[in-house]
């Protein structure tokens, strides 16, 4: 290989600021100072910045004017003029539940006997190679939406962080209750909403009986039926205690939705929503979230005939909250930044592209993240320059306050490979 | 001498051809009477692809990317008659449309060797579920231009994002899919209207895990990896005999006798076309090992391995690839979706490029991405940039261009910006590497076929049209 010099010295280059960044790691507390900071939050957009962390959270920021003189912090990183966002939050994917999408044993994301609390973070695999890669994204953390089973209810989503560490990764399990409706291949899609309606009113039904049966209760000394762990969960959803997380591309699957949400007061989030842009005024109107892919634009079935690549610009512009999804892969989440970039060069809003995978995300399943404000989770990004830009890399991340490893098995392949040796690549480490 | 009668056998499906017939008699003297000679048609569906209205067009002051490695700042384009006529600095024409494109960016059209439109299209019904004969592990007799549906949407999004010209592969589930065509990214009602007039056909073969899972769960062979170069080999036997019998019935047909022509086997057909060296491989294979099995298959049977497609693991062995003269056609970074893409490393694409007489190819195999096969290109510059690298726009751009029009084909004809080449030529509002960067304008032999900014130049397929009609009307009753 003609670049092996100018690779070795490159890497001796990688290791040195790896280093730092190890003692960075262990640090109390750090500084990154002289940032550009995108706060997503009150603040706005701060030039010459400083953000304090501190066991594991953000404990000051302050913009160029209110710096401290001395900063009380471990580590300063100067920033100099770059980049800080919150760590992306990617969603909709298997992170952690599939390692090789044909190696069935390596798949948890869904099981024949899944139902409604199926909860897949029992699964999660901390490990995983792709979770190292996904770092290199810029992402820190990610809502896992599982497949289910065949029920209509196909189980629940969970949110992690992407520290890869074993007994600290998952942050939230069982959050949200995942509903697929839409376009059947086997039958009727009135089925699916028809199911979920009177599941609802069911519930609710319950809900009432058990209530009174309670008041009764109090003059009773009879121990009250238990409800089963699924009609917690039904009652958690007419409570707002849960989101339902709701795939429907088609309009009239959308304002059916709404109605329910309307009924029950449901906490609800719109999944694909290929349509949602023939409806954005009632969507906007009952302050429902749309979870959307940036990128995809083609009518790929009768039920996305609408799909383009300004759908979420137009969505935003109508005043729906959006939170900008994964397209399909779990191998490939770090590249919602560039589907973001893609947004923007069809109209979005450059700071909505940027709360749709960081504030939106974690308002939606109260995550303490996705912003760069005090007393957030320090899940934070430096950046080489605009995080959208495919020229632009991740130069530092923290999650929870430790500074991440940005190397994933890919580069250690690389590495291998452009490695020049007079013995087989086996030897080559 | 030359006989005055003969009949022409109209039980055959071929085609006589005035000077086949005088060669054949002429060449020597005649000891029998001798049918009329057997010729086998290879070009049964011809394109009918006719240029769009174009007009001669100067585009000034651009940054062109040329496909042949040069960048050049400020510079001018002229095209006319459906070609490049020259690429330069200060140029003049008589009656030209003259257009400034001051601080956009010029590339030829973008090429994708590897697509499934029109045969795996949206919407995605069953109805046109038709890229893949999944009946047979060869299905050598298949050509995919029999499955193109030239209504899909598809066609429409990638022209807006530069291509200009793709092939059009059958699936990956047989050791031989069938024959690939080459298609002009026009809107057609056919699939001839949109053939690329010339360029040589493909053969799709398979390597891995798809033909023996496919096939081992029907219990029929192939079922393992050795199942699959047994089942390359016997195919390759049976062509190697049929090419001999053809090339028997030739020469004993030129030598004046009356030879019984072979019988015609489509399958054999086209395995031998790849003998005859003028069908050109196309390989879905991930892997290092298999790859350098293939190639040594390839010399086994005297032809050429051709372009390896989703070559995953090409990094591994990069130096074999470039002194066999293989193309391999990469990913940027999808993997992890089987066992066999599970080795990926984002500098695959440089690592490969960086080999003397190396042919490196960014692909799509996708509908979303070959809309942007400019960001898959610039993830790899990019990428390997940051470890060791030193690679410029005017480099990657060959990986979408005219290393694509070499694993093609038709790099006499199309992948760069020279002089004598078609017109086909993209203008970027901006840096094509860019992720905020989108195509504005789309030239295909000189004619204007796409402009993000004039309606006129945006095709919409049958499919959508008149989908969300406006139930109302302002004239109510009107007669």
């Amino acid at each position: 290989m003609k670049n092996t010099n100018l690779l070795n010295s490159l890497r001796l280059a990688i290791l040195g600021a790896l280093t730092i960044t190890a003692t960075a790691a262990q640090a109390e507390s750090i500084a990154i100072t002289n940032a550009t900071v995108y706060t997503v939050a009150k603040k706005g957009i701060l030039s010459q910045a400083t953000v304090l962390m501190d066991d594991g959270k953000i404990t000051a920021v302050y913009s160029s004017d209110e710096v401290p003189e001395s900063l009380n912090a471990e580590t300063i990183i100067d920033a100099k003029g770059r980049i800080l966002t919150p760590g992306f939050i990617a969603s909709k994917n298997l992170l952690g539940l599939v390692e090789v999408g044909a190696v069935s044993a390596t798949r948890d994301a869904s099981d024949k006997k899944a139902d409604l609390t199926f909860d897949a973070s029992l699964a999660f695999n901390p490990k995983s190679t792709l979770v190292a890669y996904a770092r290199k994204g810029g992402i820190t953390n990610n809502l896992v939406m599982p497949y289910g089973g065949e029920n209509t209810f196909t189980g629940q989503s969970f949110a992690v962080n992407l520290s890869g560490e074993l007994g600290e990764s998952v942050v939230a399990k069982q959050n949200a209750v995942i509903v697929s409706l839409g376009a059947s291949r086997k039958g009727s899609r009135a089925v699916a909403l028809q199911t979920l309606g009177n599941e609802l009113a069911d519930a609710k039904k319950a809900l009432t009986k058990a209530e009174k049966a309670k008041a009764k209760k109090t003059k009773d000394s009879k121990e009250a039926k238990q409800p089963s762990r699924a009609q917690q969960e039904m009652y958690a959803l007419l409570a707002g205690d849960k989101p339902l997380l709701a795939y429907a591309d088609r309009a009239t699957d959308i304002l059916a939705l709404l109605a329910l949400k309307q009924e029950y007061s449901l906490d609800l989030v719109l999944v694909g929503a290929s349509d949602a842009v023939l409806v954005s005024d009632e969507i906007a109107k009952a302050g429902v979230v749309v979870m959307t892919s940036g990128i995809d634009n083609l009518p790929s079935s009768f039920d996305s005939l609408h799909n383009s690549l300004n759908n979420i610009a137009k969505l935003t512009q109508a005043g729906v909250k959006v939170i900008m999804s994964n397209s399909g892969e779990s191998h490939n989440i770090n590249q919602l930044r560039f589907d973001a970039g893609v947004a923007v060069a069809n109209g979005l809003d450059k700071n909505a592209a940027l709360a749709s995978i960081t504030a939106n995300v974690a308002d939606t399943f109260k995550l303490n993240t996705g912003r760069i404000a005090v007393g957030k989770n320090a899940d934070l990004v430096l950046w080489s320059n605009d995080p959208f830009e495919i020229s632009t890399k991740v130069d530092a991340m923290w999650i929870g306050g430790q500074a991440m490893s940005l190397k994933s098995r890919q580069d250690a392949l690389r590495e291998r490979y452009t490695t020049q040796s007079n013995m087989p690549r086996a030897y080559t480490k | 001498m030359l006989k005055k009668t003969f009949t022409i056998n109209k039980s055959t499906l071929t085609l006589l051809s005035a000077s086949m017939l005088s060669i054949g008699l002429t060449a020597c003297l005649p000891t029998e009477k001798q049918d009329a000679k057997v010729v086998i048609n290879k070009n049964p569906y011809p394109s009918t692809y006719q240029v769009l209205p174009a007009q001669t067009t100067l585009l000034t002051n651009a940054t062109i990317l040329t496909g042949t490695g040069q960048r050049l700042n400020n510079a001018d384009i002229l095209l006319a008659n459906g070609k490049v006529i020259e690429v330069g600095n200060d140029l003049a024409a008589k009656d030209a449309n003259v257009i400034d494109v001051q601080g956009k960016w010029i590339t030829p059209g973008i090429i994708d060797v590897h697509s499934h439109l029109g045969v795996y299209p949206n919407p995605q019904v069953e109805s046109h579920s038709d890229g893949n004969e999944m009946t047979s592990p060869n299905t050598s007799e298949v050509w995919s231009e029999h499955s193109v549906w030239p209504q899909d949407p598809a066609f429409q999004a990638a022209r807006a994002g530069g291509i200009t010209s793709l092939q059009i592969l059958p699936g990956s589930a047989n050791l031989f899919g069938g024959r690939s065509v080459t298609l002009r990214n026009v809107p057609s009602e056919t699939m001839q209207g949109m053939k690329f007039d010339g360029a040589p056909y493909g053969l799709k073969m398979a390597c891995g895990e798809n033909p023996k899972r496919v096939y081992g769960s029907r219990k029929v062979l192939p079922s393992t990896r050795m199942g699959n170069v047994a089942g390359y080999r016997s195919a390759w036997l049976a062509a190697t005999e049929y090419k001999r019998a053809w090339d028997k019935y030739d020469s004993d047909y030129s030598a004046g006798k009356n030879p019984q022509a072979p019988k015609r086997d489509l399958e054999l057909d086209t395995l031998m076309g790849v003998l005859e060296g003028e069908i050109l491989i196309h390989n879905h294979c991930y892997k290092a090992e298999e790859m350098a099995v293939m190639v040594d298959l390839s010399k086994e049977f005297n032809y050429h391995a051709g372009t390896f497609h989703h070559a995953i693991e090409a990094y591994k062995i990069a130096d074999l690839l470039a002194e066999n003269g293989n193309c391999a056609a990469m990913w940027p970074d999808w993997w992890g979706f089987k066992m066999e893409a599970y080795d990926m490393v984002e500098e695959n694409v440089a690592i490969v490029d960086a080999v003397k007489n190396s042919c490196a190819v960014v692909h799509s195999d996708s509908s979303t991405t070959i809309q942007r096969l400019n960001q898959e290109a610039a993830k790899v510059m990019y990428r390997a940039n940051e470890n060791g690298f030193a690679l410029k726009e005017e480099d990657a751009i060959k990986w979408i261009t005219a290393n694509a029009a070499k694993s093609l084909g038709i790099n006499d004809e199309v992948g760069s910006l020279e002089a004598g080449k078609k017109a086909d030529v993209v203008i970027w509002n901006m840096n094509p590497f860019s992720v905020y960067a989108k195509a504005e304008q789309v030239f295909i032999d000189g004619a204007k076929v796409y402009d993000s900014s004039d309606a006129k130049y945006q095709a919409k397929s049958d499919f959508l049209l008149g989908q969300n009609l406006d139930n109302h009307t302002d004239t109510a009753n009107s007669k």
